[in-house]
């Protein structure tokens, strides 16, 4: 199983602009539009399918499948995103790309929610996330959201910040070092 | 001063903006407490025959008398067009009152008819006279008498002034100055020059001529007598007038401030009064609390002025004392008086503006938070429109603070150094970053010589074409929406 | 008795041997006639020399083969791969004597894969080409723009994005001198055509600003299609227009203005885009105008909150002329999650609260970021200094400077290294 996005992204584009008549494989098309949005890159998503010639993109409906998502992204419609995305019985490799795009976009959102909301419907929250009522009231558990006495509201918390990274001292301090020297010529 | 002193002497002011002109010319005052013979009084020249005409078209309850004494006082001259304006003028509201022209026709005693035989034999008088001058001069200038020839043709402006005739006026004023002999000469030719540019509008030949006066080396040398006082005083109204029609109030309210009482003797500009007004107001709109105090207030020779205008010496001490709900009650009492005031009128709105502005911002001033109820209570608004100014402020970056609207709430920012230095740094660092890189780009340019010029290679249609003309471009779309 | 050809092979081949490039290239520039007129025998020509050994031989039989001047009869297909081929096997170092000669090279292959609508193929090769020409990587070359063009043509912009993303300190000498700004110009607005398709308005600001700034004497259509890009840019970016700078050419000033005057109009009304659709739709603008006026909202936003801490959304609606208080809603969570704002929205209340930046420039994130940006602008400031001290060794300059002070010498230099005055 492929993880690594980026790195199958750059072997992607490699193969289409190598590809001699100009014209990649639809194989290629599907799983590069999938990982555009899969890393958010809704600029290149958009032109890349605007460059997929008429007949691939006619004759594989996956491919306008996964941008029938990304349509719903770019206009940040998020519960017509997860119906897109239900719509299409996905297949391998493409499959995958988009079970991880999903997870990001959920994961996204529930961070978003955390970062924007002091209090938020249990309502849009499904219909942000896709979720059913009770994995989203799962979710709020985990993520210790607080039930209000409404019962129809959550109180969301941010999401914790990933830990700092760490730099050695010896090396801020040869940085100090460079630039003090830097200012005193 | 300095810019002032490098325009052209015959430049033309920037014309105003258009929003502020349509204010200008708009607006009707209906329920003026104004003494028009009182007002007029206080007038003479065309200061005296500005204001009327200004009156006479921004308020229709006065609009008759305002023309039956300018007609009157016109008569006094030989200013025989604006004799025929004014009574054209006259005319016009006549029909619009609603005046039967019989009426008119009928010599009724209210209203003065168009004399012709008036305006012919003034016609011919006029040139007569202007005959005379000119021969005066042209005898001065061949037996090359300075004193004379200075007088010939300070006598000719006056002349030409009598008629209405501006820019010859000013021609004459301004060439007497090759004759000028002494200081007090220099002085006498810029205070003629002064006033027809006042007449003019040209405020920037005003400031030149001013700053031309008070330059001139007698002029400082006996500080205590009367005559010198009189003329400083002279000066600081006219440069007054200049900045506050340039819309440099607080460097207008220092000039008025200046003026001496005793020595405001201007008629042919303004009077004691309107030294009192546009200086008392001017400083109310930009001064700071201690500028107000000191200079305005304690001022001795300032408040002799205050006192000929009780109403305006109330608001500037309601002012200071925070009551800002009755300050901002008077302001709006003798705002239709004021709104008659030619000099005034187009910066009235500006002014009330930045008055309020200023008692609102040191309302605010000692609090760290404040309801916006009481706030409003205190300034005759309801609590939305009080919002609505804040705002502004607040944008302009006037108040330091924010608005809480759910619970109506004015807190003060508290503005962390620390952040806006990094914030500050790193902005900065970017900019030079850009800066720099467009620098080097720059540099690598001009050492190729990459500029766009004339493409005369191919002689052909397109020659002289800039490169590019004819280039076919890409296609650029950039669709919000892909569909 | 050698025919002119034969002479020719005959000099390549000497003359590469003996690593006299100069001179060959002397004769390459003289030969131009003799091998235009020869077309029908230039295959055989080519099959006689060596990529790699011959570079610039073969460089000058490319070009005069697939020269456009002979009409419409040219073979072009073996075009792509016999150019193709050249770039990928060619000898750098000769083809560098002859820079103009290579960009016309990879111009007549952008315009043929322009031609035949296959700007994709080209965007390899002439990436590989702009590597192999470079003296360094911020080295701008006639090829970039053509590069630009195919990415812009094939809707394939990512390519171009690391060329881009260099500053240029250094200029390829076939851009300058007597050439025309044609390459120049058309690399920056293609270059801020990219960066606004990407969204990187920023650095779109920045190519557009290059593009009307170029120095003029007149103004080239691409200066007035970049300046109608510039105020759009800068409209989203800024909320307004931003003045020009200084040192933009008086020409430039005085004639982009009333030639964009629609543009300018969207500053002082909202009924601009409407009244001027037309000229937008025209110029292919359309687009950006849309976004401008969708920006105008997010700008108004955020001056909310400048001004309040707390605002329902109905308020917000109101304020910032949005249909109700859903619509707000989604404006802010948006811009929430661009980082435009910082805010929190109360769904309960119908309220939301606006922060400060929780930013309090105490992580060590701040301190990686603040190294990052203090070593760019060293790295900068170096090399402006080398920039210094290269004038002051600069024999022109130093005649120049002493020619001031002593009247004797008179100062010849007139437009190199005069001065780096913005």
């Amino acid at each position: 199983m492929i993880t690594n996005f980026d790195k199958l992204c750059g072997d992607l584009e490699k193969q289409e602009l190598e590809a001699p008549t100009g014209i990649a494989s639809p194989s290629t098309y599907a799983q590069l539009l999938a990982i555009y949005l899969y890393q958010n890159d809704l600029c290149n998503a958009k032109f890349l399918w605007k460059r997929i010639p008429q007949n691939i993109t006619s004759s594989n409906p996956e491919i306008s499948a996964i941008w029938a998502v990304g349509q719903k992204l770019w206009k940040k419609d998020l519960p017509g995103t997860y119906q897109a995305l239900a719509a299409f019985n996905w297949t391998e490799p493409v499959a995958n790309i988009i079970r991880a795009l999903e997870d990001n976009i959920r994961e996204r959102t529930f961070n978003l929610i955390g970062r924007s909301y002091s209090s938020i419907s249990i309502d849009t929250v499904v219909s942000m996330t896709g979720l059913s009522k009770d994995a989203v009231l799962h979710v709020c558990r985990d993520r210790k959201w607080m039930l209000n006495e409404d019962g129809v509201t959550v109180s969301p918390t941010p999401p914790t910040q990933p830990a700092p990274l760490h730099t050695s001292s010896e090396d801020q301090l040869f940085k100090l070092t460079e630039f003090v020297s830097f200012l005193e010529n | 001063m300095f810019e002032m002193n490098t325009a052209e002497p015959m430049q033309v002011d920037v014309p105003p903006e258009d929003n502020e002109n349509n204010e200008t010319e708009c607006y009707v005052v209906e329920n003026p407490t104004l003494d028009l013979e009182t007002y007029a009084a206080s007038y003479t020249g065309f200061a005296k025959l500005y204001r009327l005409m200004f009156v006479a078209d921004h308020c229709p309850s006065l609009r008759l008398e305002a023309l039956k004494m300018a007609i009157s006082y016109v008569m006094t001259t030989y200013n025989v067009s604006l004799y025929q304006t004014l009574h054209k003028k006259l005319a016009e509201a006549v029909a619009s009152a609603g005046l039967p022209d019989v009426a008119v026709q009928m010599g009724s005693q209210d209203i003065p008819v168009l004399d012709s035989m008036w305006i012919e034999s003034k016609t011919k008088k006029a040139a007569i006279k202007l005959e005379k001058l000119d021969t005066d001069l042209k005898n001065y200038k061949t037996n090359s008498i300075k004193e004379s020839i200075r007088r010939g043709h300070d006598d000719l402006g006056d002349h030409y002034l009598d008629c209405g005739d501006l820019t010859s006026a000013l021609k004459c004023y301004s060439r007497a100055r090759d004759y000028c002999t002494s200081g007090k000469h220099i002085i006498m030719m810029c205070l003629n020059v002064v006033k027809v540019s006042v007449y003019l509008q040209n405020w920037a030949h005003v400031l030149n001529y001013v700053s031309k006066a008070e330059g001139t080396p007698d002029f400082n040398e006996v500080p205590g007598k009367d005559s010198n006082q009189s003329i400083l005083t002279r000066l600081k109204c006219a440069a007054g007038l200049a900045e506050l029609a340039t819309k440099k109030y607080k460097s207008a309210a220092k000039h008025f401030l200046a003026a001496s009482i005793d020595h405001c003797d201007y008629p042919e500009l303004l009077s004691s009064n309107n030294v009192a007004i546009y200086g008392g107001l001017c400083a109310l709109a930009t001064f700071d609390r201690s500028e107000l105090q000191k200079q305005v207030i304690v001022s001795s020779s300032f408040k002799l002025f205050l006192e000929l205008e009780p109403q305006l010496r109330d608001i500037i001490f309601k002012f200071y004392e925070s009551k800002y709900a009755s300050c901002l009650r008077l302001l709006d009492e003798i705002r239709d008086n004021l709104m008659l005031d030619m000099y005034l009128a187009p910066h009235l709105n500006s002014l009330y503006m930045q008055i309020r502005n200023r008692a609102l911002i040191q309302y605010f001033s000692p609090y760290l938070s404040a309801d916006m109820r009481l706030m409003a209570a205190a300034f005759n608004r309801t609590v939305n429109a009080l919002e609505d100014e804040l705002m502004l402020l607040i944008l302009d970056g006037q108040i330091q603070a924010r608005i809480d609207s759910h619970n109506k709430i004015l807190y003060a920012k508290d503005v962390d150094q620390r952040s806006t230095t990094f914030e500050r740094s790193l902005a900065m660092g970017k900019e030079y970053q850009r800066r720099t890189s467009m620098l080097i780009l720059r540099a690598a340019m001009l050492k190729n010589q990459i500029h766009v010029k004339n493409v005369g290679r191919d002689t052909g249609p397109q020659s002289g074409e800039a490169p590019g003309s004819s280039t076919s471009l890409t296609p650029r779309t950039f669709d919000t929406v892909p569909l | 008795m050698a025919s002119p050809l034969e002479q020719f092979v005959d000099n390549v081949r000497t003359m590469s041997a003996s690593g006299s490039f100069r001179e060959l290239c002397e004769v390459i520039g003289k030969s131009d006639e003799v091998l235009q007129r020869n077309t029908a025998h230039l295959s055989t020509v080519l099959e006689t020399l060596d990529i790699q050994q011959h570079s610039l031989g073969v460089l000058a039989v490319l070009v005069a083969k697939f020269s456009l001047q002979q009409g419409a009869d040219v073979d072009k297909s073996t075009m792509f791969k016999q150019i193709h081929d050249f770039i990928t096997n060619c000898n750098g170092e000769q083809v560098r004597f002859s820079p103009e000669l290579y960009a016309e090279l990879c111009h007549q292959l952008t315009n043929y894969l322009v031609e035949i609508k296959q700007p994709i193929r080209g965007i390899e090769i002439l990436k590989k080409a702009i590597r192999k020409i470079q003296l360094f990587d911020s080295q701008l070359t006639s090829i970039h723009a053509d590069l630009c063009q195919l990415c812009l043509l094939s809707k394939c912009l990512k390519p171009a994005l690391e060329f881009l993303d260099t500053d240029v300190t250094g200029i390829g000498s076939e851009l300058g001198g007597n050439n025309d700004s044609k390459h120049f110009l058309l690399y920056y607005y293609y270059g801020g055509m990219i960066y606004t398709a990407m969204k990187n308005y920023d650095r779109a600001l920045y190519f557009f600003e290059v593009v009307v700034t170029v120095p003029a004497m007149v103004v080239s259509h691409i200066m007035l299609e970049a300046y109608k890009k510039y105020i759009l840019v800068s409209f989203i970016l800024h909320g307004k227009i931003l003045p020009m700078p200084k040192y933009a050419s008086q020409v430039v000033c005085r004639f982009l203005k009333p030639l964009s005057a629609a543009y300018h109009e969207l500053a002082t009304s909202q009924h601009a885009a409407i009244k001027h659709r037309d000229t937008f739709i025209r110029d292919k603008n359309m687009g950006l105008v849309n976004q401008v006026l969708s920006s105008m909202y997010k700008k108004n936003i955020q001056r909310l909150t400048k001004t309040f801490l707390t605002l329902s959304l109905s308020d917000v609606a109101a304020r910032v002329q949005l249909t109700g208080p859903s619509q707000a809603e989604s404006y802010i969570l948006n811009m929430i999650e661009e980082g435009e704002i910082y805010a929190m929205i109360n769904q309960k209340d119908g309220m939301v609260v606006f922060l400060d930046s929780p930013e309090k420039y105490a992580s060590p994130e701040t301190l990686c970021v603040l190294e990052q940006q203090m070593a760019a602008c060293t790295k900068l400031h170096q090399y402006i200094q080398e920039m210094d001290e290269q004038i002051q060794v600069n024999p022109q300059y130093i005649k120049k400077s002493v020619g001031s002070h002593d009247e004797d010498i008179p100062a010849t230099s007139q437009n190199s290294k005069t001065t780096y005055s913005m």
